[in-house]
């Protein structure tokens, strides 16, 4: 997709976002400007975006996150109790889908891949509904390699029930390194 | 009534079986939920798919301290120096992969496995150790015997680790089977409580059935039981239709032979009495009188009760209808001492639509009420237009009055106002019951308000139209013949019996009267163009011309001939009769045997002579009276002999027996050929004169063979017939009235 010419991206990308957007009634001007200009990591980078990346700051179309960057995308946050932890937990981060419009991207399937080499897709309707997340605090902390950091995949599994099972507890990735956007 | 009396009995136990059937079933489904419950929760819970997680954390352990041994190795025999912040990313996943399994919940869980404790403490011991090359804060630089240390240290762990992973995993194999086991005990639980549920529901449907089965039965007895309440009202509602109709029939059955008794004792009268005599004939013809009286209530009733009775309005003059009533009044008014006032308002139409006989008979009892229960003072009559048009007479009178109590049962049947043993007053006490029901079939009513002590007054409101005054041809002749002077009537006689025609000039002549005979209706309009008659007497049924069409020949005929007043005489009295004959024209009605003062008031009536008043008496209404004497109509007889003489009466006998061979042949011809209508008009024609000679039996029996209508009936009717006549004729002769 980065090699399709260019002239079509200005017109085509804003339109099909412009209008994700205002159906999920967020304001526009924020993932807008978010998109128009993805600055290229001053920090050491967390995360690598690959696959369909409209705008990417790194090369061959791929985008990159220091955690300076992923904190200026908007933030959210929730409590929730995991199979990991004994005690509910605080995470705050970034939810995929904006992570996503913040390189021009409709929410879609994605291939997860962890410091230790796990991989899990997450499909795009965990990324269209608001759903996964990707948190880059606990506790409002940073975490470390050693407490399954610095980047986390996590649902909100307190709230819907529906997302307490197996597969949604696999799709929680820790030690996240790098997002392929099918 | 048992079939409604058993559901009724077991009906208390369903409610009982019903909750106690609900409870269970409630009770099964709360058990129900409680399982499913559990089972939710079961399967719900973060911490089962944690501990189903354990198994491979504790591969991932191992896998990532390989990871790292190998790394180190490499490390170690690589040409270069080892990549420390590679080096250090490796053993931060692998601390980061102890976490999962050094907590308490994983102690609680490899509780059993021994390994566990050391296995931990030896990695904690590796930890503390190896933080010191490649922690946070790293003390030691990473030389080959470090990194050589490091490799021993990991080594050391290989085979505790391998262990621990192996004991996981069958660890948690055991753990589910185990909660397979629960969730299969459930299932079973939950298949054993879906299956008493539906025996419950079983058996709650079998009691709702069994209620509604109840219920369905005692509907059915109910619809049946009203059925039958409707057959039984239809009954008793038919028996007692059936009864007021024998009523209103022996009613007339009675009256007929008294007619009879009333008019022998007019003719007593004129018979020389002496005085003591005249005095009992006097009390006898009251006592007879008033005997007619409560049989006419009684008739009237039982007429109005079956719905006999029917008003026949006709132009009427109001005026006259008062006055005439006044005239009635005056005398027995006067005989108790009583002043009568009659008052009729000016604006009190004159020319109204009404049915005078009935109106009369109202005005008549409500009167003689008045005069009868007042001992002094006075009673009146007063007419006057009321609202709506209605015409409204008030009945005062000054006499006893009635209490409150007494007025509200004043109409009912039987109720005297004077209701004491005594009973001081005659009456049926069927008068204002009449009243008032006549008043209702005229569409009007009958009020009272009356005073203990003060009097009463009876208003009787009736709907009666006004009408232009009539032309003279629409007159009743009573109206127009009223100034004729008395005198002779020339009477003409269309009648096709020779015994009836002698009978008839044998009466006629008593009475004075000139008389022209002839044989059958076309005899009789052929008299009519050529003479000029007062009277036309006319038989309904002659061969020929019969009595309907030659009355409405005669009503063709320009006046005075078209306008001559015709009596239809008849053996039959059915209203049908009445009604074609006064359709045809015809004025008035005389039923067979014509008794002599029937004929006298008929024909003074008709003709206007006389001032004969309309006796309720007129024209006995059955042709057929019966009494103990089968053979005879005793009172006909005695009527006939008198009237005509005992010589002429056996003279009519006679001729009447000596042509009965030829009468049977002919019947009997017409039998055989089957000719209906000769037949008929032979028996009738005989009946006729069968009961003007009060020849009951005879008359009998030629009404049956009249009526047969089959050619066998007739025969056998025909053989009754020669039978009466043979035990009819030596009657006669046994008893003197006829010669043998």
């Amino acid at each position: 997709m980065s090699s399709l010419p260019l002239p079509l991206r200005p017109v085509a990308v804003p339109m099909r976002r412009r209008l994700v957007a205002a159906a999920l009634g967020w304001p526009l001007a924020l993932s807008a400007g978010a998109a128009a200009a993805l600055d290229p990591p001053s920090g050491k980078v967390v995360l690598t975006l690959t696959g369909k990346v409209s705008s990417g700051n790194g090369p061959d179309g791929t985008a990159t996150f220091d955690m300076a960057l992923l904190e200026r995308l908007p933030r959210h946050s929730f409590a929730t109790r995991t199979p990991w932890y004994p005690n509910p937990r605080r995470f705050t981060g970034v939810l995929l889908r904006d992570l996503l419009g913040a390189v021009g991207s409709a929410p879609a399937r994605l291939n997860a891949m962890a410091l230790n080499d796990y991989r899990v897709e997450i499909p795009a309707e965990d990324v269209a509904r608001g759903e996964a997340m990707l948190a880059y605090l606990l506790d409002d902390q940073p975490m470390s390699v050693r407490e399954k950091g610095p980047l986390v995949i996590i649902y909100p599994f307190d709230d819907k029930p529906e997302l307490r099972s197996a597969v949604h507890y696999s799709r929680a990735i820790w030690q996240l390194r790098a997002l392929d956007i099918q | 009534m048992t079939d409604a009396v058993e559901p009724m009995a077991e009906r208390p136990q369903s409610p009982l079986w019903l909750l106690i059937a609900s409870a269970a079933l409630a009770i099964v489904l709360l058990a129900v939920a409680y399982v499913q419950w559990r089972q939710y929760q079961l399967l719900d819970s973060a911490t089962h798919y944690q501990n189903d997680a354990l198994g491979w954390s504790f591969s991932q352990l191992e896998t990532e301290q390989l990871r790292l041994r190998n790394q180190v190795q490499a490390g170690l025999q690589g040409p270069k120096p080892p990549d420390r912040e590679a080096l250090q990313l490796r053993y931060d996943i692998f601390v980061s992969r102890i976490g999962l399994i050094d907590h308490q919940r994983a102690a609680r869980i490899m509780a059993d496995q021994r390994s566990y404790a050391p296995a931990i403490a030896l990695v904690r011991a590796f930890v503390a150790d190896a933080d010191r090359l490649l922690g946070e804060k790293p003390t030691e630089a990473l030389t080959p015997q470090t990194l050589q240390q490091l490799l021993d240290g990991l080594d050391a762990l290989t085979v505790p680790l391998h262990d621990l992973s192996l004991g996981a995993s069958h660890l948690l194999y055991e753990r589910a089977t185990q909660r397979n086991s629960a969730v299969r005990q459930q299932s079973v639980l939950s298949l054993a409580l879906t299956l008493s549920q539906c025996v419950l529901l079983l058996v709650l449907t079998v009691i709702v059935l069994t209620q509604l089965r109840t219920l369905n039965e005692r509907r059915k007895n109910l619809e049946a039981l009203a059925d039958n309440l409707h057959a039984a009202r239809i009954e008793a509602e038919t028996a007692n239709r059936a009864k007021s109709v024998f009523l209103a029939n022996m009613s007339h059955e009675i009256r007929t032979p008294f007619h009879g008794l009333l008019g022998m004792m007019s003719l007593l009268q004129d018979t020389g009495l002496n005085a003591q005599q005249q005095s009992f004939l006097l009390t006898a013809k009251e006592s007879a009188n008033h005997l007619l009286a409560i049989l006419n209530d009684i008739l009237d009733i039982s007429q109005l009760e079956s719905g006999k009775l029917q008003v026949q309005p006709e132009t009427m003059e109001l005026p006259l209808l008062v006055a005439q009533v006044e005239a009635l009044m005056r005398v027995q008014a006067q005989s108790k001492g009583l002043a009568l006032s009659v008052q009729l308002e000016p604006d009190v139409p004159r020319w109204v639509r009404a049915d005078a006989t009935r109106l009369k008979q109202i005005l008549f009892n409500l009167l003689s009420n008045a005069v009868k229960f007042s001992e002094a003072g006075s009673v009146g009559l007063r007419v006057a237009t009321g609202f709506g048009g209605r015409i409204i007479f008030s009945i005062s009178d000054t006499g006893v009055g009635m209490d409150a109590k007494t007025l509200e049962r004043l109409f009912q049947r039987f109720m005297r106002a004077d209701d004491s043993p005594s009973r001081r007053q005659g009456g049926t006490g069927l008068g204002l019951e009449i009243s008032r029901d006549l008043a209702r079939l005229m569409g009007g009513d009958i009020t009272v308000q009356s005073e203990i002590g003060r009097g009463s007054v009876f208003t009787v409101a009736l709907p009666l139209p006004a009408t232009a005054a009539p032309t003279p041809a629409q007159l009743a002749p009573e109206t127009v013949a009223a100034v004729r002077t008395p005198g002779p009537l020339r009477v003409l006689v269309a009648e096709d019996h020779p015994v009836n025609r002698a009978y008839l000039e044998a009466v006629l002549d008593k009475l004075g009267h000139d008389a022209v005979f002839k044989e059958d209706g076309d005899g009789a309009v052929r008299a009519m163009h050529m003479h000029e008659f007062d009277v036309v007497l006319m038989d309904l049924h002659m061969p020929g011309m019969d009595g309907f069409a030659a009355a409405r020949a005669i009503r063709s005929m320009p006046p005075p001939r078209g306008r001559v007043p015709i009596i239809a005489l008849t053996a039959d009295a059915f209203q049908a009769s009445r009604d074609l004959a006064r359709q045809a024209g015809m004025d008035g009605f005389l039923t067979k045997p014509a008794h002599l003062p029937q004929l006298r008031e008929a024909l003074e009536r008709h003709s206007g002579i006389g001032k004969a008043p309309p006796s309720p008496a007129a024209a006995p209404r059955s042709p057929q009276p019966q009494s103990a004497d089968e053979i005879f109509d005793p009172a006909t007889v005695d009527d006939a002999r008198q009237a005509l003489s005992p010589i002429v009466y056996a003279d009519l006998l006679a001729r009447f027996f000596s042509d009965q061979p030829e009468a049977l042949t002919t019947l009997r011809g017409a039998a055989r050929s089957a000719n209906q209508a000769a037949l008929h008009a032979q028996a009738h024609s005989l009946k006729g004169a069968a009961l003007n000679l009060g020849l009951r039996a005879v008359a009998d029996a030629a009404q049956l063979v009249q009526s047969a209508t089959a050619a066998g009936e007739a025969n056998g009717h025909i053989e009754t017939l020669e039978h009466a006549l043979a035990r009819s004729r030596a009657h006669c002769i046994r008893d003197g009235l006829l010669p043998g």
